[in-house]
């Protein structure tokens, strides 16, 4: 067999398997009444992939993140876990000024950058939030809002793995961040990834520790603790990007009538 | 010619403030509507009641059925349970529904008395109102804590008569009945568009 046949069966059997896995990982819509309505209200085609993937985000969470999060939040005294979270966010300023500066908002490109500077220079490198403490508070903005103030729908919903629920705008929002991200860029040409990756993880256990009760009120009060986080998601993701400005409200009509609860029994 | 131009401009300016009082005026009557007091001082009673119940140290049943009194006085829980369905109210029939109804009631009230159980001096202060359509407000508080920022609880409450009920809390922009239609919804499409399916999945949650 010559090389060039055995690659071209190997691209055969390859893309075989891809049609197969979307066939598979991709839901389609019912035929009873309204699941058309639902199944687009739901956003989600790739959901027994986005379940599977969630499922093993689920796992990791309860085997390793969780505990390492509760023993974090133990363990560290408040002041310190202060600092790594202010240095972790100070890190995150040159992209937030870059995202403003690609939506048009001149005026929050100049205040995080104002925060930037003190904190680096004041804070001793971002470990103290001296703007905060000054009055100018701490806002981000990643590429994915800067998509949707140009325009783009944030597509369907997608779980990544470890990272979460995201949708298809957002992935790719963070996929540019994170190769835009100066901190990387330094990490990757002066052979420092292992700081890299522990500053990405130190962040993820801080941020998850901040969370806990949360969390654990979510799984304990939901019936369908993947559609809730979706759900979540979104709207928190819809009020950042209208900055709680104008967030569109529900349609609350008035109902005919709506039966009473049985009287409880005793 | 010189003339002319400043009537010209006068009625320029007259028109101006014309339209600018036309433009004032339904704003005006916004902020009356806006300070209609009743929404926010229904809030304000509302939250003072809850704190006095969390913060009284009695048994854990008698809070809970404080808590429980409260809820069901507060908030208008049938239509919550009803909207919260969408379209699915009309795919059940009425004896489902009855018993949907019940479910609902008695897991949005574990739901909150478990969350209030963990009350630890929080206080809460009316930041505005807004009206919504003819007979909602949105009254915005804040929720103050004793350590982390404030957090922001907006409260859809609708008048009926001289009733007023909450139909919706958002949290940081976030719904709590958007995010529980979102539940339902997808509880009914993984039973293949079976009601039955949530009813079964509320039992248990309401039984464990």
């Amino acid at each position: 067999m010559t090389g060039a046949s055995f690659l071209r069966i190997l691209k055969g059997a390859a893309s075989a398997a891809v049609v197969a896995l979307s066939l598979t990982a991709c839901s389609l819509p019912g035929s009873g009444p309204g699941e058309r309505e639902a199944w687009l209200e739901a956003n989600d085609p790739f959901e027994p992939l986005n379940r599977a993937i969630f499922g093993i985000n689920e796992a990791a969470d309860f085997l390793v993140i969780g505990p390492a999060a509760y023993a974090y939040n133990a363990i560290v005294p408040d002041p310190v876990r202060e600092s790594v979270r202010s240095f972790t966010a100070n890190l995150l300023s040159p992209i937030t000024i870059v995202n403003q500066l690609l939506q048009g908002d001149f005026d929050g490109a100049i205040h995080a950058t104002g925060r930037f500077l003190t904190n680096t220079v004041l804070g001793a490198g971002g470990i103290a939030d001296v703007a905060a403490a000054a009055g100018i508070p701490d806002q981000k903005e990643d590429f994915g809002q800067t998509l949707a103030v140009w325009g783009f729908n944030e597509g369907p919903y997608v779980v990544l793995p470890f990272l979460g629920p995201s949708s298809m705008r957002d992935a790719t929002g963070y996929a540019v961040d994170t190769l835009a991200d100066p901190v990387r860029m330094w990490a990757a040409n002066t052979d420092h990834e292992g700081a890299y990756m522990a500053k990405g993880i130190a962040g993820g256990i801080d941020r998850r520790s901040r969370v806990l009760k949360e969390v654990e009120d979510l799984r304990r009060n939901s019936v369908d603790y993947y559609a809730t986080l979706r759900s979540l998601y979104r709207q928190q993701r819809k009020a950042d990007i209208e900055e709680k400005a104008a967030v569109a409200q529900p349609d609350f009509p008035a109902f005919e009538k709506t039966p009473e609860a049985p009287a409880k029994k005793k | 010619m010189f003339d002319r131009t400043l009537t010209g401009r006068r009625a320029l300016l007259k028109s101006v403030a014309g339209f600018a009082a036309a433009a004032t005026l339904p704003l005006i009557a916004r902020t009356a509507l806006a300070q209609d007091p009743g929404a926010s001082a229904f809030i304000q009673k509302l939250g003072d009641r809850a704190i006095k119940t969390f913060s009284d140290k009695g048994t854990k049943a008698a809070a809970k059925e404080k808590f429980r009194a409260l809820l069901v006085e507060g908030f208008d829980i049938p239509y919550i349970g009803r909207w919260v369905l969408g379209r699915y109210w009309n795919v059940a029939n009425d004896a489902q529904r009855q018993e949907y109804m019940a479910l609902f009631e008695r897991m949005i009230v574990d739901a909150y008395a478990g969350r209030f159980a963990e009350y630890s001096g929080e206080t809460f202060k009316i930041t505005g109102a807004r009206p919504e359509g003819d007979a909602d407000s949105t009254v915005t508080t804040q929720i103050v804590r004793p350590s982390g920022p404030p957090i922001n609880v907006d409260w859809r409450v609708r008048k009926a008569g001289a009733t007023y009920k909450i139909i919706d809390v958002a949290v940081e922009g976030v719904s709590m009945g958007v995010t529980q239609r979102s539940e339902f919804a997808s509880v009914i499409q993984t039973n293949g568009g079976q009601f039955d399916g949530l009813l079964k999945v509320l039992r248990a949650k309401v039984a464990g």
